[in-house]
């Protein structure tokens, strides 16, 4: 491992950094297991200083607040709507999140299933619960390295944009763009593999001010890949 | 207070989407995250925004948490204090830099502490304690209170590249006498 790489977590960790150069760091850890492991290190490290803090008491509501602003959570396992694996059931699934999107829908999410011995699979997820978020067909083709993003429902609710999120594990969001009203064909990240997660959320017109989800998650799915 | 094995089958559970687990974990964990992010911030009012985002993060990444790659309170801890930095850096107006700060190192290895803890902090310590007192005053007021090498230059008076190089050398030093798994 690089000293330089070592150095560059080590002060991450430690913190005196200023903004631009902690997101940088951040921004390359999206990409960089390496720079991940060793931050992680470094976190194990320096940890014991951290447990120096004396406690101290929260407010008796803070509790209270904090769930009061918890987003929705997908629950994996009871989210999983469709998920077909052939342009012709995906077309199939797409009319009927058609259908259902004439109601409101809520967030959904579908795990993206691996398929042992076929790499090259296509997957589909028809996102489809009831909420304020239109539905979406969701189809990721690992061959060609491309998501197809479409919103099935006439629109994006009032002045919020959908945002698609690609997360690798123990890194932090990465934006993979806005969703539109039209469909879109995104490229999936550099060395997207196995233990990644998609997320869509509602964020701001234009998307995350932040560069981090802020809104609801409308879609989330594991990426399972062979 | 729940040892770190339930901490860490918490977060499992918070992971599956059960709220329980949340409010057990917050109870379990909110009064030391309060103080990270307190002595960071200096604004009670502040930390515990500090600490809503932080336990917000947790509800989302739960599922991320690998066991395997460390205690589950290192991975809460450093949510709540890398996000108590990245507040002071938006807004460092809350802040003084010629606060007295003392007892963080001394307090190292907390004779409460359990075993596994113990080891690793007593390492830590011994460690720090072979960096020279300025080197590990800025180590240690940078990790513990967040000062920015800016702020760590106002304090000693000294030039920002040069209180740069001493932390540096300073990492360099540790993770040296750390070894590379510490």
């Amino acid at each position: 491992m690089s000293d330089d790489l070592e150095m560059r977590a080590a002060e991450y960790v430690l913190g005196h950094q200023e903004s631009a150069e902690r997101e940088a760091v951040r921004r390359e850890m999206e990409q960089n297991a390496g720079l991940r492991a060793a931050v992680a290190r470094w976190e194990r490290r320096l940890f014991p200083l951290a447990r120096t803090a004396p406690p101290a008491a929260p407010s008796a509501d803070l509790l209270a607040r904090i769930k009061a602003g918890l987003p929705p959570r997908v629950e994996t396992d009871a989210i999983v709507v469709a998920l077909r694996k052939s342009v012709r059931r995906w077309r199939a699934a797409a009319l009927v999140s058609g259908a259902l999107a004439a109601s409101v829908l809520a967030f959904a999410g579908a795990r993206l299933l691996g398929d042992a011995g076929k790499p090259s699979g296509v997957y589909v997820a028809a996102v489809n619960r009831g909420g304020d978020a239109p539905a979406l067909i969701v189809r990721v083709d690992m061959a060609s390295g491309r998501v197809f993003v479409r919103p099935v429902s006439a629109e994006t609710p009032a002045g919020k944009s959908l945002e698609l999120w690609y997360i690798a594990a123990g890194a932090a969001p990465m934006s993979m763009g806005i969703v539109g009203a039209k469909p879109e064909n995104l490229a999936l990240p550099a060395g997207a593999v196995e233990k990644a997660k998609f997320a869509v959320t509602v964020e701001p017109a234009g998307g995350s001010p932040s560069g981090a989800p802020t809104g609801p998650i409308v879609y989330a799915g594991d990426l399972v890949r062979e | 207070m729940l040892d770190k094995l339930d901490i860490a089958h918490l977060l499992a559970a918070i992971g599956r989407g059960e709220r329980d687990a949340f409010d057990h974990l917050y109870h379990a964990t909110a009064p030391q995250l309060l103080g990270v992010a307190l002595r960071i911030v200096r604004d009670r009012a502040r930390a515990e925004d500090v600490l809503q985002e932080a336990y917000t993060r947790v509800w989302l990444r739960a599922q991320s948490f690998d066991p395997a790659a460390g205690q589950a309170m290192a991975w809460l801890s450093a949510i709540v204090r890398h996000g108590a930095i990245d507040f002071i850096r938006r807004t460092p107006s809350a802040r003084q830099v010629d606060e007295q700060y003392d007892g963080w190192f001394e307090n190292l290895a907390d004779p409460r502490d359990e075993e596994a803890d113990m080891m690793s902090a007593a390492a830590l310590r011994h460690c720090l304690g072979e960096l020279d007192e300025t080197t590990r005053a800025y180590v240690v007021e940078a990790y513990c209170a967040g000062l920015s090498g800016k702020e760590l230059a106002e304090r000693y008076k000294r030039p920002l590249g040069t209180i740069k190089g001493v932390l540096r050398r300073g990492l360099a030093a540790l993770k040296m006498c750390l070894g590379e798994n510490a």
